[in-house]
């Protein structure tokens, strides 16, 4: 379980929960990591449905939205979903700002995110 | 008492003894009996010399090893005590000393003892000292045909009284002693030769590495300077001057090299492009993108340009800018996605009639001051940012502009930046800072919003780029 640094995974049948563990995503190296750490998990299944938990995180780069966006294809073109859920208001400005909010799936909390995943 | 089977070595046979200790550090006191009984020896232990002359009274030992050190009787007085009675003045006395005076040396002579081991010790060495004591017997009459010394050392001069047979034990242990200390010193000293060729061998790769490291921050340094060079050449020139127009920027990058990226410029007579270009991220990544997004949006008619293009009958035609971003869109998804996207902005007016054509791929809105006293307007457009999202095509929107009308084009980076408690300075700030200097030049109006933003951010200053391009159309 905690084999990485920055994201915490678990498992409801076939979703993998992946918790992110920073407070702060700025920085490039930071964010190069998750993006590592994001694509060893992902790298494995085919067609993964993933529900991706912001939480714990106050403050992130626009950059992360990039990082996304990546992930967001790789999910799709494997015939996975993508869903994300407990994005802060201030953090949730980031996507409005680009329309992003409208791109990805985002939810309220992970069981209203769950229960969509049908 | 307990009887540890004997571990002398099979060329010296250890004959049990009765051992009597004197010693006032419980701790040092137990460590040394139990060796001495693993040992097989048979231990008494007094906490200081008086209590220890009662034990010596009740039965007679083989054997005396005294601290120096101790409260009641010192180990000198408890010696000279043993020495000074013919019933016991046969006894062995081994004096364990921390001191490493030699004054120390004349005075455990001067007491009697018969040897002396500076602490610490090991073990095993003073377990010698025993046997060897041991097996040369004192002669009774030693301290009897014991004559008085004068000695001088370290400039003080000494009388001693002692016999010869304690002064050649005495003599020996010294010996002994400084032949112990010489191997301790002999081992640190290799131990310590060890250490210094390691540190000297990382040093010499530490060396290697910094020279390596210098090196290529030297590399990077020039290469970092040359891509700033390039950037800047993304920027307006500094005399833009276009008819009808007054034109104001502002542009700080964060780092040496940036993401953002603006410019304003003539497309034709009637024409002028404006544009505000936000790449994600910062430093060399994001910069590398800004100078290739830079290619495509030049106003000079080449190859590459999506602005403009020679026409079939010899005319410059200009691209409209809904064209530009969805062309820009799928040039930059051609590749694996990089993670890199960024927001556009990109507007044509027209300059003899004030019509301002516009797109924004997923950019924060449009500004518009307009003349007379009217709000602030905000126009928002919903897309998405350049290279996130294939195939998207772009919408384009249009402002018909009233004379002494005024534009605001920016990056995130205005109305996102961050107060020490990381409040955003937002819209409403900024509306109010550009409403409170319309009645100045649109100069003002744009140095006044980004010293805005930079007080905001005080005392770190902005983390994002800030580019901030302002244009009044005045026909």
């Amino acid at each position: 379980m905690d084999q990485f640094r920055h994201i915490q995974t678990g498992k409801t049948g076939d979703i993998h929960i992946v918790l992110l563990k920073d407070k702060k995503i700025l920085d490039d190296t930071v964010l190069d990591e998750i993006r590592t750490e994001l694509t060893q998990l992902i790298g494995k299944a085919s067609g993964p449905d993933v529900l991706l938990d912001f939480s714990n995180v106050e403050f992130m780069s626009s950059a992360m939205l990039g990082l996304l966006g990546q992930l967001h294809r790789k999910i799709s073109t494997g015939h996975g979903r993508l869903k994300m859920c407990g994005i802060r208001p201030e953090i949730l400005t980031v996507f409005k700002i680009t329309n992003l909010d409208k791109l990805f799936s985002i939810h309220k909390d992970a069981a209203t995110a769950l229960a969509t995943f049908t | 008492m307990s009887h540890a089977p004997e571990r002398g070595g099979p060329a010296r046979e250890r004959r049990p003894v009765d051992v009597l200790i004197a010693e006032d550090s419980k701790i040092q006191a137990r460590m040394l009996i139990r060796r001495l009984e693993e040992a097989g020896h048979t231990v008494r232990w007094g906490e200081n010399g008086k209590l220890a002359l009662d034990l010596l009274r009740e039965r007679r030992p083989d054997i005396i090893v005294s601290d120096i050190e101790m409260p009641e009787m010192t180990g000198y007085e408890f010696c000279k005590t043993v020495k000074t009675d013919a019933t016991f003045r046969t006894i062995p006395f081994i004096l364990l000393s921390t001191l490493s005076d030699p004054i120390d040396i004349i005075r455990g002579l001067d007491a009697g003892a018969d040897n002396y081991v500076t602490k610490p010790y090991e073990p095993s060495y003073l377990l010698g000292r025993i046997d060897a004591l041991l097996a040369t017997p004192l002669e009774a009459d030693d301290q009897a045909a014991a004559t008085t010394l004068e000695v001088t050392l370290a400039g003080q001069k000494f009388r001693v009284k002692a016999g010869r047979q304690q002064v050649l034990n005495l003599l020996v242990s010294t010996f002994e002693n400084a032949v112990a200390k010489n191997q301790e010193l002999v081992v640190a000293n290799q131990e310590l030769s060890v250490a210094r060729d390691g540190l000297q061998k990382s040093n010499d790769e530490l060396s290697t590495a910094n020279a390596e490291i210098s090196r290529i921050n030297a590399h990077m340094v020039r290469d970092l300077k040359a891509a700033a060079k390039v950037q800047r050449s993304l920027l307006p020139a500094d005399d833009i001057a276009i008819q009808g127009t007054s034109i104001a920027w502002r542009y700080v990058p964060c780092q040496s090299l940036a993401g953002d990226f603006l410019n304003v410029f003539p497309l034709d007579d009637e024409h002028a492009g404006l544009f505000v270009v936000d790449v994600s991220g910062h430093g060399v990544p994001s910069s590398l993108m800004a100078v290739t997004v830079g290619r495509f949006l030049t106003p000079k008619v080449s190859d590459q340009s999506l602005l403009v293009r020679q026409g079939a009958d010899g005319r410059v035609a200009i691209a409209r800018p809904a064209e530009v971003a969805t062309q820009l869109n799928r040039l930059f998804q051609a590749d694996e996605f990089s993670g890199l996207y960024f927001t556009l902005l990109y507007g044509v007016l027209h300059l003899p009639s004030g019509r301002f054509d516009y797109c924004s791929g997923g950019h924060p809105a449009l500004v518009r001051l307009p003349a007379g006293g009217a709000d602030v307007e905000f126009h928002a457009t919903e897309s998405f940012p350049i290279a996130f999202v294939p195939d998207v095509e772009y919408e384009q929107k249009t402002l018909q502009l009233a004379p002494g009308d005024r534009l605001f084009l920016y990056s995130d980076g205005v109305p996102e930046a961050m107060d020490r408690d990381r409040n955003p300075y937002g819209d409403e700030a900024m509306a109010a800072c550009i409403a409170a200097r319309r009645d100045g030049p649109i100069d003002a109006e744009v140095t006044g919003l980004l010293e805005a933003v930079e007080q905001w951010c005080q005392p770190n200053g902005p983390l994002d780029d800030v580019s901030i391009l302002g244009l009044e159309w005045r026909p």
